[in-house]
């Protein structure tokens, strides 16, 4: 019932957003939308570890870098099509993922978290401080993994001998229809097996174990599952923007997407892509304000937490399941 | 012979350093079960605090000192009433406080960054000269860090095992609730941990940054790496935090001379990873028996 309803509301939504290239036209909000998209990915998939799993990781934005990485470093060194290049790194992120998952999460709670931080910041810090060069193409000295300028040029989906100048539109539909897929794989998981076996753990974590729900196991595979669209995503940023550099660790991007998912709702279904929304035109409004746009961040997440813990969408549902019971039957 | 004394220094300087800025944290997670994630937005305010008090009102370097200290106690302090108090009682404080403090720490770190810009600065407060024994140089700043976190560690194990303050502090951790039963006013504790740890912070700041330079987010590689030390020490434990900052500092600097810097993060933390594997709760936190 409630899967089906949801599938409805993400046909529904992914039909108007379809439209909107024929109304808007405009270059720069379609590619705001298609960065809205990937962010939306990336937090559906993170929401899936953190509201679901809860599996407190903060390695969603290394995962994406793997999956934005593996891909440019496919297509440079190996000059594969990025149409094979894009699937291959999404599974190389749910191996890594999994090695990650391997390590941490045997440990609980503020662990995982401290944990993962530093796995993400040791991936940082080993391509920035790497020196030594890999290649010497024309362009230069090139390190293994890109150093700190990261990797350009190397290639695209042919968008741009297929569409022209509007390759955009055609990047838009993709990452629509990547963002399509993603939501779907996020409700199958909440609303499938593996979200009744975390609702078990969490409602009552004895019984659930007495009864065979082992939660390293669930963690471990919704760890490494989700890891699939965040490569992909990260892998679709690098064919997006034809780079790849060590800014794709930063902190102020995980603070972005975490405040994505605080506003939106922890753990609901469609909270992180209304948390996405919100927090992507509240940027752009910050925009205006150049540098106070980090404080302005740091505001909203910790206003949020503190004053609306359960998200826009949590507390919505909760105000009208009182309106509900309120209202004799 | 000289290689090792050299690494012996540099290691006890780093371990000196991270136990500093790592009891802070362990004592606010000991009694809160809160991690302080704007603990290293504090570690700068309280480099930049001392560096503007010296350089800028021309006050003498303690005075600096105490300022930064000051300051960053009554951000601490801010930070409990404004962030950790209101969810104290919530279900998944853990998690909340979590992420709340890594947006308190977003916005002190930017509001350092409007007020004093991007560029590195010096650390005012720098010992000159240096110690030679043999052929190795000794920088006095080192010997200052050392001495200056010696005299924290005893005055704090002071503080925690024959004052009051500390005997509240001590049971607060280890039973809120049997705590509170006995008339310790948890509430104030808890603010008082807050305004210690920020403290604590500053002095910690103050020192990294006089080795280094003075940057608005100067503070999040020693905060990692205190994390990390507090990981492994078992959250919470302060004495074990220092034991297990000495001995991961001497590792680094072992590691940076065998291996490089570069890998010198990298391995720690396949260091960390392993020790947590053999042992969840870290080397000496004891494990938790939980009752559902």
């Amino acid at each position: 019932m409630t899967i089906r309803r949801d599938l409805l509301i993400g046909l529904g939504l992914a039909l108007l957003v379809a439209l909107l290239p024929a109304v808007i036209g405009m270059r720069y909000v379609l590619t705001q939308a298609t960065l809205f998209f990937i962010w939306g990915i990336v937090v559906l998939q993170w929401n899936l570890v953190l509201g679901i799993g809860g599996i407190f990781s903060l390695a969603q934005m290394a995962l994406f870098a793997v999956g934005a990485y593996a891909t440019a470093m496919l297509g440079y060194y190996f000059a594969m099509p990025m149409v094979l290049a894009m699937p291959l790194a999404a599974l190389i992120t749910v191996v890594v993922s999994t090695l990650v998952g391997l390590a941490c999460l045997r440990l609980k709670g503020p662990y995982v978290a401290l944990l993962t931080l530093a796995v993400a910041q040791v991936l940082y810090l080993l391509i920035v401080n790497d020196t030594e060069c890999f290649t010497n193409p024309s362009s230069g000295c090139m390190p293994l993994f890109g150093g700190v300028r990261g990797f350009t040029r190397f290639g695209d989906l042919g968008f741009r001998d297929l569409f022209g100048a509007k390759w955009y539109v055609a990047n838009y539909y993709l990452g629509l229809v990547l963002l399509c897929l993603a939501a779907a794989f996020s409700i199958a998981i909440i609303r499938g097996p593996m979200g009744l076996a975390f609702q078990a753990l969490r409602d009552n974590p004895g019984c659930a174990m007495a009864r065979g729900v082992s939660r390293f196991k669930y963690q471990l595979w919704i760890f490494a599952l989700s890891a699939f669209f965040t490569g992909l995503a990260g892998s679709f940023y690098a064919v997006h923007f034809a780079a790849v550099g060590p800014t794709a660790f930063s902190i102020t991007t995980l603070l972005f997407l975490l405040s994505m998912i605080v506003v939106g709702g922890i753990g609901t279904v469609w909270g992180p892509l209304l948390g996405a929304l919100l927090l992507m035109l509240a940027d752009e409004t910050m925009r205006e304000f150049g540098d106070w746009r980090d404080i302005g961040l740091g505001v909203i997440l910790a206003g949020f937490v503190i004053l609306l813990p359960k998200g826009v969408l949590g507390s919505l549902q909760g105000l009208v399941q009182r309106l509900r019971r309120a209202r004799p039957s | 012979m000289d290689v090792i004394v050299q690494i012996l220094a540099s290691g006890l300087t780093m371990g000196a350093m991270y136990a500093i800025s790592t009891i802070g944290l362990a004592l606010v997670y000991g009694s809160l079960n809160m991690l302080n994630m704007s603990h290293g937005a504090l570690l700068a305010l309280g480099g930049y605090i001392c560096y503007f008090a010296m350089s800028h009102l021309g006050l003498h370097p303690v005075l600096g000192l105490i300022a930064a200290m000051l300051v960053c106690g009554l951000v601490g302090l801010g930070i409990y009433y404004v962030a950790a108090q209101p969810m104290l009682r919530s279900a998944n404080f853990e998690t909340q406080i979590f992420i709340a403090t890594i947006g308190i720490g977003a916005i002190i770190e930017n509001v350092i960054l409007r007020l004093f810009g991007p560029q590195p600065t010096a650390q005012p407060l720098n010992l000159p000269g240096a110690l030679v024994i043999g052929t190795v140089h000794i920088p006095n700043q080192n010997l200052l860090i050392l001495g200056v976190a010696l005299g924290l560690m005893a005055a704090l194990a002071y503080l925690l095992q024959r004052t009051r303050l500390g005997r509240a502090i001590r049971a607060t951790a280890q039973n809120r609730e049997a705590a509170q039963l006995m008339g310790v006013r948890v509430g104030v504790v808890y603010a008082q941990v807050l305004a210690l740890s920020g403290g604590l912070a500053a002095i910690s700041g103050v020192m990294v940054s006089s080795l280094s330079s003075l940057l608005p987010n100067m503070g999040g590689d020693p905060m990692l790496k205190a994390f990390i030390i507090c990981v492994v020490a078992g959250l919470g434990n302060v004495y074990g935090a220092v034991a297990a900052a000495i001995v991961l500092g001497l590792l680094e600097a072992f590691a940076q001379y065998m291996l490089g810097v570069r890998y010198s993060f990298a391995i720690l933390l396949l260091l960390v990873i392993a020790v947590l594997i053999w042992r969840p709760y870290g080397l000496f936190g004891r494990r938790q028996v939980v009752r559902l």
